[in-house]
């Protein structure tokens, strides 16, 4: 049992999965450049010593072309693992992703797999409206691709472990504040979700959420950092005698409903916490299916904290009040728990 | 802060309501959950809980008065406190002996809220929420309203109870636990059939309610006597026969409310009601029939059966038993009645003591018609025979002119006359 970082535990778990079967082989920019970074944000660094360039292989700068690529290569009889520098250059392998790899298996009748694997960093980190959005909901609307958003250490490498043993393509987000706050590559405002993670074997099933805090009065869904944000509001409420239960579903497709409906009915009260803009979003979706599902359970309506509609601001004064921040997260069950 | 009582919505299309009793007098404390008034609408009596504990002050409505639906009619108010805001609604208006003018609610309709747990909640243990004080945003009943009027009636569980429970269906929502702090174990729910136990209880409420308290009075609060004969109805039987070949839909209750009708038209004392301290005998026989319905026991009434044709007596009690047994009957079909015809003849019953419907002189017990060994001149015949049972108020007559008026419908029964 080792202990360590997100970014440090998906390299693990690649490596693990690199070493246990042959067919699974990492591409991307820069991942494996001499003297770089190991991606963009260091989870990479170091395997093209162990596997060499040919399995750790970087690619131009074609976002389209490497995603077309690891696609070809799934349904080839690879397990590709590709890493998009920014989560924001997906929307340049959309074709790719959306009318491509998402379909195939339906269109061929299931006669072809495309197993594969595309790690995105997202998030607001102080980069602006093309390197800092929050975009799972563009792909959790696409039938065909699963997603996975791990928030710690241990579902990150579980997560990782299970995607690539996935015959499906799978989308797995990572959030740039959440890789460590330690390393060259650390962001400023980062938080260190370092956890304990096993060195033998094991994967975290996909489509299972994870109970983060208990709590009997309000159920609280958050993802990679809002379930942080989450968890602080907590103390705080705890303080004006309200206990929140938080929700982390670590999957976003599949989605663990039975979990949150099951929490809703405990508690009768739901906030949903989003990074992303709020119209049309993640959380309207989770919120929708509460009010769907377990309506008879509530006691109040549901609540969604999300970012404005507006693009992710540069300006870190406004980046502030984009991201919900702890103080929102109070004051909205407060609001509803009155 | 004062409470104010408020009227529940009667329902779809009901604006008002009578009110027909108060529990409770001004001045008088009350507890949350306590029946605090009976409002009639025309489909059951309703009773409201005090929506909050205090004393009773500031009763605008009196029994007997029209109340609108949301009407505030009282306040509930901490001692030593008067009612903060006087009603300006002015809700009461007479009914009687005022002619009914139906003026509808001049008011805006008001919207309640209530959240959805807060409605299952209120559904589960059997509370009308819109008599709640809701504590949420624009008023709206929580479920923290529900807890508090009526906490969980639930008894903690063990989880193996609650299993076996789920297994076999059982019902745990109504098991008295008897584990530790009443918890309810294996054992409650394996063997729940406690011998001791009741099977259910039902709350002397609403139509019940209703029953319940005229039955009393008219058993302990009258001088009651009973008469029986039996009589000859053979001729009575073959009669209705030829009618119903006529292509008339008539029934024995249609022809015993004609036979009964003019026989208290020649004994009028009979026809009379008890007021006060006065026996009021009216000219129009308006005569109730005892009808056995789902909801309980109503006696709607066929009002100047004298000036009524058989065929006609026929059609409205048609009409009237039709109502009474779908909900539809209003309570001025209910009330005002100037004597009573009770049936048990389908039951098979051949004589009983009714109890007099107050404030009536008197009542008609029918017994079923059977082939009996009778009488007829020196021999003995099979004849069609009948049983009537009349109990009387003898403060308002005596036994002579009780005995007199049955002996007359007796005649017409046996065709005599």
């Amino acid at each position: 049992m080792a202990t360590m970082g997100i970014a440090e535990a998906l390299r693990e778990g690649i490596r693990e999965e690199m070493r246990r079967d042959p067919t699974v082989f990492c591409l991307g920019e820069d991942i494996g450049v001499k003297g770089g970074w190991g991606g963009a944000f260091t989870v990479t660094l170091g395997l093209v010593d162990e596997f060499g360039p040919e399995r750790i292989m970087d690619t131009p700068i074609s976002e389209s072309g490497f995603c077309g690529i690891a696609i070809g290569a799934g349904v080839t009889g690879m397990r590709p693992i590709a890493d998009v520098q920014y989560g924001d250059f997906l929307f340049c392998m959309m074709d790719q992703l959306a009318n491509q790899a998402a379909k195939m298996t339906y269109m061929a009748g299931g006669a072809v797999k495309v197993p594969m694997v595309m790690r995105a960093p997202v998030g607001s980190t102080r980069r602006g409206a093309q390197h800092a959005q929050t975009l799972e909901v563009f792909f959790t609307h696409v039938p065909g691709l699963k997603v996975v958003a791990p928030s710690t250490a241990y579902d990150a490498k579980g997560l990782l472990k299970a995607a690539v043993r996935d015959d499906n393509p799978v989308l797995m987000f990572e959030h740039k504040l959440l890789y460590g706050s330690k390393g060259g590559r650390a962001e400023k405002g980062a938080i260190s979700p370092v956890g304990e993670v096993p060195d033998e074997d094991y994967i975290v099933p996909i489509g299972k959420g994870a109970i983060r805090r208990e709590g009997r009065d309000v159920t609280i869904v958050g993802k990679l950092l809002t379930v942080y944000r989450a968890l602080a509001a907590t103390d705080r409420l705890a303080e004006e005698g309200i206990e929140a239960e938080v929700i982390d579903p670590r999957t976003l497709i599949p989605l663990d409903k039975e979990m949150i409906l099951e929490s809703v009915r405990k508690t009768h009260r739901f906030v949903v916490v989003e990074e992303d803009n709020r119209t049309h979003g993640w959380g309207a979706e989770i919120a929708a299916m509460v009010a769907e599902e377990a309506f008879w359970w509530l006691d109040a309506p549901p609540v969604r904290v999300s970012a404005p509609d507006v693009p992710p601001p540069f300006a870190p004064g406004l980046e502030e009040l984009y991201v919900p921040s702890v103080e929102r997260v109070v004051e909205a069950v407060c609001r509803l728990v009155a | 802060m004062a409470t104010p009582v408020v009227v529940p919505p009667l329902g779809t299309n009901v604006d008002t309501g009578a009110l027909v009793t108060w529990h409770k007098r001004e001045g008088d404390s009350v507890t949350t959950g306590e029946p605090l008034f009976a409002v009639e609408t025309d489909k059951a009596i309703l009773d409201v809980e005090a929506p909050a504990s205090g004393i009773l002050r500031g009763v605008s409505a009196s029994e007997g008065d029209e109340v609108p639906a949301l009407s505030e009619i009282a306040w509930l108010c901490a001692e030593g406190e008067t009612p903060t805001v006087q009603s300006s609604q002015q809700p009461v208006r007479q009914v009687h002996p005022v002619h009914p003018v139906h003026q509808p609610n001049s008011q805006a309709p008001v919207h309640r809220f209530a959240s959805p747990w807060a409605r299952t909640l209120a559904r589960e243990r059997e509370l009308e929420w819109t008599i709640l004080q809701g504590s949420g945003p624009m008023g709206a009943v929580l479920a923290r309203d529900v807890e508090a009027a009526r906490p969980s009636p639930r008894s903690p569980v063990t989880p193996l109870a609650r299993r076996i429970a789920h297994e076999t269906d059982a019902d745990i929502s109504r098991m008295t636990g008897t584990g530790h702090l009443g918890r309810i174990t294996r054992d409650d729910v394996t063997s729940p059939n406690d011998p001791r136990e009741p099977v259910e209880t039902l709350a002397l409420t609403g139509i019940r309610g209703r029953i319940a308290e005229r039955m009393f009075r008219g058993a302990h609060e009258t001088a009651p006597v009973t008469l029986t004969t039996e009589v000859d109805a053979t001729s009575f039987v073959e009669a209705r026969k030829c009618i119903v070949a006529d292509g008339l839909r008539v029934t024995y209750n249609d022809m015993l409310l004609q036979v009964v009708s003019r026989a208290l038209r020649e004994h009028p004392r009979m026809n009379a009601t008890y007021e006060g301290d006065r026996a009021v005998v009216r000219r129009e026989t308006d005569i109730a029939l005892a009808v056995d319905t789902d909801r309980g026991l109503l006696a709607p009434v066929v009002r100047g059966v004298q000036a009524l044709a058989l065929p006609e007596i026929a059609a409205a009690t048609a009409s009237i038993i039709e109502r009474a047994r779908n909900g539809q009957i209003t309570p001025d079909e209910l009330h005002g009645s100037t004597f009573t015809i009770t049936n048990l003849g389908m039951f098979g019953i051949d004589a009983f003591t009714p109890i007099i419907n107050v404030p009536e002189c008197a009542i008609l017990g029918v017994g079923r018609i059977k082939p009996t060994p009778w009488v007829v001149g020196d021999c003995i015949g099979i004849r069609q025979a009948m049983w009537l049972s009349l109990t009387f108020d003898h403060r308002l007559v005596d036994g002579g002119p009780a005995a007199r008026f049955l002996h007359a419908v007796a005649q017409a029964i046996e065709g005599d006359r």
